[in-house]
């Protein structure tokens, strides 16, 4: 495979410090579209251009990207960075657990620095029965081989110093379920380096192209109307986390999916202070997670704001319920300062996992549904999408992902919360 | 949008109402009023509870783009008290 | 005093304070820098990524280089602006990003990689042998400040109000909105970030209605005070939605006692002035150049000079006017680069210059500095005319002081939908006002000379009125004399040859530079917010305050394009930096949830029982009487149970009334198996069904009379069921003739448990209840006065045991407990609990988790009843009768006495990665002398077979063999005894 020009390097940054201007290409280029295409990839999100990228490097498809904005201006740029695969069903964590194996090398696949930091992500747990369930979960990524620690005070306490486990807290913490290999991304990174990656591979990414139908003939769909034309595409995928309900309005499908905001937000940088990703959930719908970014900012969010929205402005209560388990779960942050705070829009699903399948026609998929999953599974979801795409045959690790499944039955609901998006 | 008007207590906090689910259209199937959204950017119709006030339940018209309150009755019937 | 300071409005009074271990004299009322700058100490700081040395550059919030750490550690504060910090007595300042010290930083080393280390490197880089190499020495060098190790901030004081105009700002627009508002009889609040009112005005000489500003200024704060208004200084619009504003009081400019402040007004007035821009140049970081209205600042309110000799540059006439104030504060100034050619200056520009020419000052038109020089300090400039960049000439010169113009704060009207546009004349972004609650005014709104500030000032605030339906007479404008209109050319950045723009700052914290965002787009990162990303321009703590608009001014002259087609990037909320304390308010510590407590709370806490947090109730875990653990207690708690008899706290029960004629019929709508059946004075087990067919809740229904039943729920689920039930009635069964009631609080419930529980209850009640008790069969209750209160004795079961649940008002339940343990009762926790319900396959939360169908549960035979309740319909999918469905399932060691707990995994064989079911969980069994256990496992395992626990987690693996999920009195002899 030839790789993106040049190529990143330490020795790169010498060559280009004497070569001058002019020796960094553009990662990717507002290309014209082209007629037609293999496939049509709706939405340059890291879902979007990491399935490209597989699309073209392991099916030799011939591939372009419609981003109706920018290349990585939704969630993949918005969330708070996590990876992990500590989730309880199969049907999930294989899936996860590829994805993170897939972050291990991705830096190096990709030719580009993601910054997969393997700090550890910890589930606080407040009780015994947290403790139990935590168990449960853990105990099944063991036997699926998926690294995990089920720690007591004492463990978690050399885990996470920070954390001072013991400190009287209106919840006492019992314990925490670990995965040391859960962490963080930097995530612009990641649309950026498979943007990149796709690019050299003679992939179209083109911005500021907005898809408004699908044009069929005899039942199968021939290509997408766009704001920039009519292109033919074999294949079409929607990849557009966040407005997937638009895309079943526009094919006139339903689709199990609202879409609900998330934010988050961050402090001003300082010198390291935590080391892990803290989960904190306690009674009374309190959740905050809680991690620091390798540039020092403290990044925390929460629960969803509530309730349906497109709007990207989170509510400010809901921001104060965030920072109010951060305080208490962690006291010495009280001084710091929230310097700036989004919100992204989920596609949430009503069982809370995602959707990788045919939609209507034989010829179009969808990806999406990620809830809050979206960002640690780009790399999985990707190549697994990519071979549905190109094969017409989910990838193995995919097959849960089903839409019929909310009428079989065969729900992935690991929370347990029901047809409900919201359920504090 | 940081206040519903609740028909019963007038304007009040958003966060003492909670938002329970999005209406499908009427005379669908049990499946579909379960599971099946109709999305739409400028109109979400939504039942919500004003869980914190008078425990009402209230049916709310919204523009999700921009978060304007379009509508506001009682689930119960399409008068106001 | 210094000499730098040329006489002050400060108090005479000192304090010392220590500024990296070195002590300093001060007055009341110095911020950090001001007193920095009074002790001649120019370097403050280091960047993040080159190390370079940097001073204040500004007096205000959106100052990027002068952030100290306040108080010593661990209980230090750290990135706290100089510009904001008030100093008090024996305050204790250190300089961040540098080691060991601010002027021997070794650290420093890095500039040298600079030519490296252009924007986004670490992408390029780094990848081997991989990050996480790497991260470590990455993250110690980033950051700012160091981490506190602990936070004695106190809790803010949090307030909720309303007004009819907020008036943000009280610069001269502010302070003629408010005023011609309170004028029109509106109620009006005032909020200033600054410690005092008045804004520019603080420096301004022009004349306002025939007096000087500063009279205008205690005059207009007079007239507001005695109009009733609310002025708040220190105290700065944060945040909100519509309607809802936030104001943030911080005393001293920094993390501290603080005030939250939640107002709704009914109309908002953002005069919120504007932020001075800095022009790009060479060097144009270094300790020495400062923003010009900061060096009026400083001088106007702590009388301190930031140079003795100074170069000005600006591209604007109301650098003539500056100059003018500066000279007359004692300042030399050496020169006045205008950017502008000669001509483009209005007449007053053109006098005042002549003047200063008169007095010695190079006034140079069409010029601009191209670079500073001096390492440490600016010790020179050198500057050249804009069209002959070649014939440079060196100025002596100890302060460089910049005006690019202005950059409107507009974050607040950009909030929900608000628009912002160009202004041509000020090259810059203004908001367009496009909702009529909110209206923006003065330099906020481009109205930079002082005339037009207080004329959209005094307008705004009479609209502001209007809306709050306060309307009046008095719409006067003051005139004001003598403050010209800027005439501004716009003029980013002085052109170089690109080896000069790397020190070309445009965002000094982030060490963006020109060079960075020429190198930006051309690795194709085009669009504002894409630089923005990829530089990190405006993601500093001053949140794009200082560079943004420069940044973007600067990419649109890189792109060939106009400043529009490129915009800004997107503000994001707070408009100003908050700190996490003041945010969570008092909701943290003891207060994060309130605690929910039964009648019987403090008994238990005077008899050693220890604690336990269930949702927000707390119930009793244990006593301690009964063992050090929770273990060793239930074991023995449980025990008495079945020999002799005990009582527990069930008071958490949720309860819900339903009444009506229609109650019957509703119930069985809720129910998976119908009330209607139940007979008045029986009871019967009913469960819920969520809306997709998952089993949602369980509990007893009570039938009190032919049209009133109670139905109880779990403890953990009363919030959700209430509302589950309400949502029905006032939806599908909106017309129905039907109350519901939440009456949780309303009963305590005592649960008398054991073979010895009737004889206790028969003497303990007295004769009024012989009868009833000895009539009642399970699942029979009876009701009627105990001490002249309301009591229903239930007999059901969750132990096994003959059991009475005793429903009665929490006035009486402290001496009917009291008196059921004088009886021997003893009381027992929820440990015990767990045990006994264990033992006898009774359900709670751990497997109606939410994931079980009734089949799962081994409920069949209610399904089977067909009765058409919520969540019936979707139980008929295909994947609920699948033979790998859970069902619920008993487990017993193989070896009748190894531990197993509950999480585990099982599999068929001790290898197998894919497991047939889980252990949701277990208990050592005192009646059983072994460890039991309920799991779900899959329908296809047969009673009796083995399966292997998996517990890697905490290493506990053995075998188990599948049995009846009902391990105790499968027949229920003793219950119904």
């Amino acid at each position: 495979m030839k790789g993106p020009t040049p190529r990143y390097s330490a020795l790169a940054l010498l060559r280009a410090r004497f070569k001058g201007a002019g020796f960094w290409m553009p990662l990717w280029t507002g290309r014209t579209l082209k007629d037609g295409y293999d496939v049509v990839v709706v939405g340059a999100g890291g879902h979007g251009l990491a399935t490209a990228f597989h699309l073209v490097r392991d099916h030799g498809l011939k591939v372009a990207v419609l981003e109706r904005r920018l290349v990585g201006y939704g969630n993949v740029g918005r969330n708070t960075t996590i990876v992990r695969s500590n989730y309880l069903l199969p049907e999930n964590h294989y899936f996860y657990e590829d994805s993170l194996r897939r972050w291990e090398t991705l830096s190096r696949d990709l030719n580009y620095n993601v910054m997969y930091s393997p700090r550890g992500v910890v589930d606080i747990c407040l009780s015994d029965g947290d403790m139990i369930d935590a168990a449960r979960r853990g105990n099944a990524m063991r036997l699926a081989g998926i690294d995990s620690d089920l720690m007591e005070i004492d463990a978690l306490e050399r885990f996470a110093p920070e954390l001072a486990p013991r400190r009287t807290r209106r919840f006492p913490i019992v314990g925490a379920l670990v995965q040391r290999r859960g962490g963080t991304v930097r995530h612009d990174a990641v649309a950026w380096g498979y943007a990149r990656a796709a690019t050299a591979l003679g992939t179209d990414i083109i911005e500021n192209c907005d898809v408004q139908g699908l044009r069929t003939e005899a039942g199968v769909v021939t290509g997408v109307e766009t704001s920039q034309g009519f292109v033919r595409a074999n294949r079409v995928l929607f990849a557009t986390a966040g407005h997937t309900g638009m895309v079943g309005k526009m094919i006139g499908v339903p689709l199990p999916i609202e879409t609900h905001l998330l934010q988050a937000m961050v402090t001003e940088p300082i010198k390291p202070l935590i080391n892990s990703v803290l989960v904190y959930v306690h009674p009374g719908h309190g959740e905050t997670y809680i991690l620091q970014s390798d540039r020092g900012g403290v990044v925390m969010g929460g629960h969803l704001d509530g309730f349906p929205s497109y709007t990207r402005e989170g509510q400010w209560h809901r921001m104060e319920d965030v920072v109010q388990g951060a305080v208490e779960l962690l006291p010495q942050v009280g001084g710091l300062k929230i310097l700036r705070q989004w919100a992204g829009t989920n596609d949430m699903t009503m069982d809370g996992s995602p959707i990788m399948d045919r939609v209507k026609y034989d010829n179009v998929f969808i990806n999406a549904g990620w809830c809050y999953g979206g960002f640690k599974t780009i790399p999985a979801s990707g190549a697994a999408c990519a071979k549905l795409v190109a094969t017409g045959e989910a990838a193995d690790i995919a097959r849960g992902f089903r839409l019929s499944r909310f009428a079989t039955g065969h729900l992935l609901d690991e929370r347990g919360g029901g047809p409900f998006p919201v359920r504090l | 949008m940081s206040r519903l008007i609740c028909p019963f207590c007038g304007p009040r906090e958003l966060r003492e109402f909670e938002f329970h689910k999005t209406l499908p259209n009427a005379g669908e199937s049990p499946f579909e009023r379960v599971y099946l959204r109709v999305d739409s950017l400028t109109l979400s119709v939504e039942h919500w509870q004003h869980v914190q006030g008078c425990r009402a339940w209230l049916q709310i018209e919204r523009n999700p783009s921009t978060g304007e309150v379009l509508m506001t009755r009682l689930a119960r019937s399409g008068e106001a008290p | 005093m210094s000499a730098r300071r040329k006489g002050t409005r400060l108090s005479a009074d000192t304090l010392r304070f220590s500024f990296d271990g070195r002590t300093f004299t001060a007055q009341v009322g110095d911020t950090a820098a001001s007193a920095l700058l009074a002790a001649g100490v120019k370097a403050m700081g280091r960047s993040v990524k080159y190390r370079r040395l940097r001073g204040v550059m500004t007096a205000g919030p959106e100052e990027p280089n002068a952030l100290l750490t306040v108080g010593a550690a661990p209980a230090n504060i750290p990135n706290v602006p100089a510009t904001q910090l008030k100093l008090s007595d024996g305050m204790v300042l250190q300089t961040q990003n540098r080691w060991p010290s601010l002027r021997f930083d070794l650290t420093a080393l890095l500039q040298l990689g600079s030519a490296y280390f252009g924007a986004g490197f670490y992408y390029k880089t780094f990848i081997l042998p991989k990050w996480r190499f790497w991260e470590g020495m990455i993250r110690r060098l980033a950051g700012l400040g160091n981490a506190p190790g602990r936070s004695d901030l106190p809790a803010p004081s949090l307030e909720h109000t309303h007004c009819d105009v907020l008036v943000a700002g009280a610069g001269p627009a502010g302070l003629a909105a408010a005023l011609a508002a309170a004028r029109n009889g509106a109620r009006v609040v005032l909020a200033e970030r600054e410690p005092a009112v008045g804004g520019e005005l603080e420096f301004e000489t022009a004349k306002i209605e025939g007096r000087s500003a500063g009279e205008w200024t205690c005059a207009a704060l007079g007239e507001l005070t005695r109009l009733g208004a609310r002025v708040l200084t220190d105290t700065t619009l944060v945040g909100g939605s519509t309607g809802e504003m936030v104001l943030h009081t911080e005393t001293a400019g920094m993390p501290g006692p603080a005030r939250l402040i939640k107002i709704r007004p009914t109309a908002l007035v953002i005069a919120t002035g504007a932020v001075e821009r800095m022009i790009a140049f060479t060097d144009n970081d270094r300790p020495g150049v400062y923003l010009l209205g900061a060096a009026e600042r400083y001088l106007a309110r702590y009388g301190v000079a930031v140079g003795q000799r100074l170069v000005l540059f600006a591209n604007h006439d109301r650098v003539y006017l500056a100059a003018a104030r500066l000279a007359a504060g004692g300042m030399t100034i050496a020169a006045i680069l205008d950017t502008r050619v000669s001509g483009a200056q209005s007449d007053a520009a053109r006098s005042a210059a002549a003047e200063l020419t008169a007095r010695g000052t190079a006034c140079l038109a069409g010029h601009a500095v191209i670079a500073a020089r001096g390492r440490r300090a600016v010790s020179a400039a050198v500057v050249a005319p804009v069209a002959d960049p070649a014939r440079m000439q060196s100025l002596a010169c100890d302060a460089i002081l910049v005006s690019g113009g202005w950059g409107p704060v507009i974050h607040a009207a950009l909030q929900e939908g608000g628009t912002k546009r160009f202004d041509e004349t000020l090259s810059a972004f203004v908001a367009t006002d496009a909702s009529d609650w909110r209206v923006t005014a003065g330099s906020a709104n481009g109205a930079i000379s002082l005339a037009a500030a207080l004329k959209e000032g005094v307008n705004a605030g009479v609209a502001a009125a209007a809306r709050a339906q306060r309307r009046g007479p008095m719409a006067a404008v003051p005139a004001a004399s003598g403050d010209p209109e800027p005439h501004l050319q716009a003029y980013w950045r002085t052109p170089s040859d690109e080896r000069a723009e790397k020190t070309q700052f445009v965002d000094p914290q982030n060490d963006v530079t020109v060079a960075d965002l020429r190198s930006t787009l051309a690795e194709g990162f085009i669009d504002i917010e894409h630089v923005k990303r990829y530089t990190a321009l405006g993601f500093g703590t001053d949140q794009a305050k200082f560079g943004g608009q420069l940044g973007a001014a600067i990419v649109a002259q890189l792109r060939g394009e106009p400043v529009p087609a490129v915009g800004t990037s997107r503000l994001r909320p707070p408009y100003h930096p908050v700190t996490l304390r003041s945010l969570a308010g008092h909701r943290v510590g003891a207060h994060l949830r309130p605690a929910r407590v039964t009648p019987l709370h403090d008994w238990h806490l005077a008899q050693g029982a220890e604690m336990e947090a269930m949702g927000l109730w707390m119930r009793p875990r244990y006593y301690r009487a009964n063992g050090s653990n929770a273990t060793d207690a239930g074991i023995i708690e449980a025990g008495r149970v079945r020999t002799k008899g005990g009582i527990v706290d069930g008071s958490t029960l949720g309860k819900i009334e339903v009444a009506g004629p229609d109650a019957a019929a509703f119930l069985d709508a809720m129910y998976l198996s119908k009330a209607s059946t139940i007979k008045v004075g029986r009871s019967k087990y009913m469960v819920n069904l969520r809306e997709d067919g998952m089993v949602l809740d369980d509990g007893i229904v009570l039938r009190l009379s032919e049209e009133r039943f109670l139905a109880t729920v779990s403890t953990g689920h009363t919030d959700h069921m209430v509302s589950h039930f309400e949502h029905y009635r006032e939806t599908e069964w909106a017309s129905a003739r039907l109350t519901l009631t939440d009456v949780t609080d309303a009963w305590a419930v005592i649960v008398v448990a054991g073979p010895e529980s009737r004889a206790v209850l028969a003497s303990l009640l007295g004769a009024q209840w012989q009868e009833s008790l000895a009539r009642l069969r399970h699942m029979d209750f009876a009701t009627g006065l105990h001490d002249g209160h309301d009591l229903t004795v239930l007999r059901a079961s969750f132990s096994g045991e003959l059991a009475f649940e005793l429903h009665c008002r929490p006035l009486i339940a402290k001496g009917l407990w009291e008196a059921l343990v004088g009886a021997g009762l003893a009381p027992y926790g929820l440990e015990a609990l767990d045990i006994l319900r264990l033992e006898k396959g009774y359900l709670v939360s751990s497997e109606l988790n939410g994931q079980t169908t009734p089949f799962d549960l081994g409920l069949d035979g209610l399904v089977a009843l067909g009765n058409p309740c919520v969540g019936r319909d979707l139980l008929d999918r295909p994947a609920f009768r699948e033979p790998h469905r859970p069902r619920l399932v008993g487990l017993r060691a193989s070896d009748g006495k190894s531990r197993f707990l509950g999480g585990a995994q099982l599999t068929e064989d001790a290898v197998s990665a894919v497991p047939v079911g889980y252990v949701t969980s277990t208990a050592y069994s005192p009646a059983l002398g072994e460890w039991i256990g309920l799991a779900f496992v899959s329908r296809a395992v047969p009673e009796g077979a083995t399966l292997h626990v998996r517990d890697p987690l905490r290493g506990d693996n053995t075998t188990v063999k599948v049995v009846s999920p009902v391990h105790y009195d499968p027949k229920s002899d003793r219950m119904k005894s």
